[in-house]
């Protein structure tokens, strides 16, 4: 086969999973929320595109319009737990994710039940050469991981980053300082999964066929594993941890084409991911990358005036 | 008629089986320089947090000016204008000591999710002058230096003053500090207390304030609440409690007090 496809469909994982680890470090980077249920979003996003997609929608529609059943989940989720500490959050939406897996098992009029679902993508590709297709993913995920980027980007580095970082540090503090805590982590959630949706999308539209094993809790923790090797807070690190937990994941699969071995490394792959995440948290807690501190232009320029006065004075 | 800032009508709390504030009245008719002193585990500190929202009374109302605010959230208690500096200090760790007092701020148009993400020039102006007020403030507590370090680490004295600057950041009507001069050096100590007399005087800013230091506290305050054993016992000017032989009573076996 050829090898050029293996590094091209790489690529494009790497850009879903970017798009998903980013989505994750915005609600637990910034604003501290566990959540556990992340593939529930991805399903819902996946989904949502999936039936949308066959019945003839447009793929920025249908995008759109996964993004926004995830952030409608997302806010929903959060509502039972407004009054509960963030500990039963994510007990909560784990669950939520095993069950909507377990709805959508069942369910055989929409959603294909085990048999799962073909999905007509929205940007036909079909009799294409294999290079063009992945080439033509390639642009789509990496349009929409620009966008993603640059949300992520600004809200860490605003007064609202501010605030959700603030929540994350010491919520008791948080509400006595007049932040309603319930708000911030309905709205977190709600854009979180919407992000995350957006990688079900265009997961859904590249491999062209979905059904419920491939939403599997290890997706949340090899999401969660990204995060914690990039490093929480820092979205140039949940990039980072995307794209060497991904270049791992399919490197061991194209080896095991080319080398023989006398065990087949992808087995090996939940003990090197357990292995792993032990080491980072015992050696390097804060990931590969730091968190960033926060920087808004306001702050710079009162920075910037102080050192002037400062140098004047000296 | 005086206008009344905080109104704490007949609050009671147990935990378990022993009644940590047992049936307070205390009444904070007009602005100032109110402190509220009594033994360790008198429930000036319950007391405190049952005002905030942090805990629910079992009986009695809080008012605050004329709304009633038993029951509501930290967050909405906030909004009226009662705001609280822990008496062990609470900073975001791995925040700046400049975000830290940032976060306090009042009706800060960017703590929106959509504003801060779409609408940045409604907010930068906004926040470059909240960041030169809070420059001040950090002037004032002489932590300016410090504005750009995480407030993990600072020491323990100056995680005091930041939890101080942070309420004077939130421009509140009312301040409740628990013990401001606890743990930070005699000097300063003193030196915050003439600030929060400054303050007062030049903005009108009230204080209510527990603190075991009452050389200090007596200096400063116009009118002290002295609490036993979830009561509050006595009342009056500082001058008038000193030579109440009732107040010494409540003190007895307080080391502190014999000293000073």
């Amino acid at each position: 086969m050829d090898p050029l496809i293996y590094v091209l469909d790489l690529v494009v994982f790497i850009g879903i999973y970017s798009i998903f680890s980013l989505s994750l470090n915005v609600e637990f980077g910034f604003a501290g929320i566990a959540n556990f249920g992340k593939v529930a979003f991805f399903l819902v996003g996946a989904y949502t595109y999936a039936v949308l997609s066959n019945l003839g929608v447009s793929f920025y529609v249908c995008l759109i319009a996964s993004a926004c059943a995830a952030a409608l989940v997302g806010f929903l989720v959060s509502l039972p737990t407004l009054k509960l500490r963030e500990d039963y959050l994510a007990i909560v939406v784990l669950t939520t994710g095993e069950i909507l897996r377990q709805i959508v098992k069942v369910e055989r009029g929409i959603a294909g039940g085990v048999w799962g679902l073909a999905v007509s993508p929205a940007i036909n590709t079909v009799g294409l050469p294999p290079r063009i297709v992945s080439l033509v993913n390639i642009a789509l995920v990496y349009g929409c991981l620009v966008i993603c980027f640059a949300v992520a980007q600004r809200l860490a580095n605003s007064p609202y980053g501010r605030v959700i970082r603030a929540l994350r540090e010491d919520e008791v503090a948080a509400e006595a300082l007049g932040k309603n805590r319930a708000k911030y982590r309905a709205q977190v959630l709600a854009l979180g999964s919407a992000m995350t949706a957006i990688a079900g999308g265009l997961y859904a539209q590249y491999i062209q066929f979905i059904d419920p094993y491939m939403f599997m809790p290890i997706i949340t923790f090899t999401v969660w594993i990204m995060v914690l090797v990039g490093g929480p807070g820092n979205n140039w690190g949940a990039l980072l941890g995307a794209g060497l937990i991904e270049v791992f994941d399919r490197g061991a699969n194209i080896i095991k084409d080319y080398v023989k071995l006398p065990i087949d490394p992808s087995n090996l792959q939940y003990i090197i991911y357990g292995v792993l995440i032990l080491l980072v948290l015992f050696f390097r807690p804060q990931g590969l990358l730091k968190e960033t501190p926060l920087k808004t232009r306001a702050l710079e320029s009162v920075e910037r005036g102080r050192d002037t006065a400062q140098d004047n004075a000296s | 008629m005086e206008e009344t800032l905080l109104k704490i009508t007949r609050v009671r709390k147990h935990f378990g089986g022993v009644f940590a504030v047992d049936g307070v009245d205390l009444h904070i008719k007009g602005g100032g320089i109110w402190g509220l002193v009594g033994p360790n585990g008198s429930g000036k500190s319950t007391l405190f947090s049952i005002v905030l929202g942090h805990h629910h009374a079992d009986d009695g109302t809080v008012h605050f000016q004329n709304d009633c605010i038993d029951g509501l959230p930290p967050h909405e208690i906030y909004a009226k204008g009662l705001v609280n500096a822990f008496q062990v200090p609470r900073p975001f760790q791995r925040l700046t000591v400049l975000d830290n007092m940032l976060v306090a701020a009042r009706g800060h148009g960017g703590d929106r999710m959509l504003t801060s993400l779409f609408l940045t020039r409604g907010w930068q102006k906004q926040e470059a002058e909240l960041a030169d007020e809070a420059m001040d403030i950090l002037r004032l507590v002489e932590l300016d230096r410090l504005a750009r370090s995480p407030a993990g680490e600072l020491s323990g004295g100056q995680r005091k003053l930041l939890e101080i600057a942070r309420g004077l950041m939130a421009s509140p009507k009312l301040l409740m500090l628990d013990e401001p001069a606890a743990g930070v050096n005699p000097i300063l100590g003193r030196k915050i207390f003439e600030k929060i007399e400054k303050l007062w005087q030049q903005t009108g800013l009230s204080f209510l304030i527990i603190e075991h230091r009452l050389d200090l506290l007596f200096d400063f305050a116009q009118w002290v609440f002295v609490m036993d054993k979830g009561k509050i016992v006595i009342e009056g000017k500082p001058q008038d409690i000193e030579k109440d032989p009732a107040f010494y009573r409540v003190y007895i076996g307080d080391a502190d007090v014999a000293d000073s």
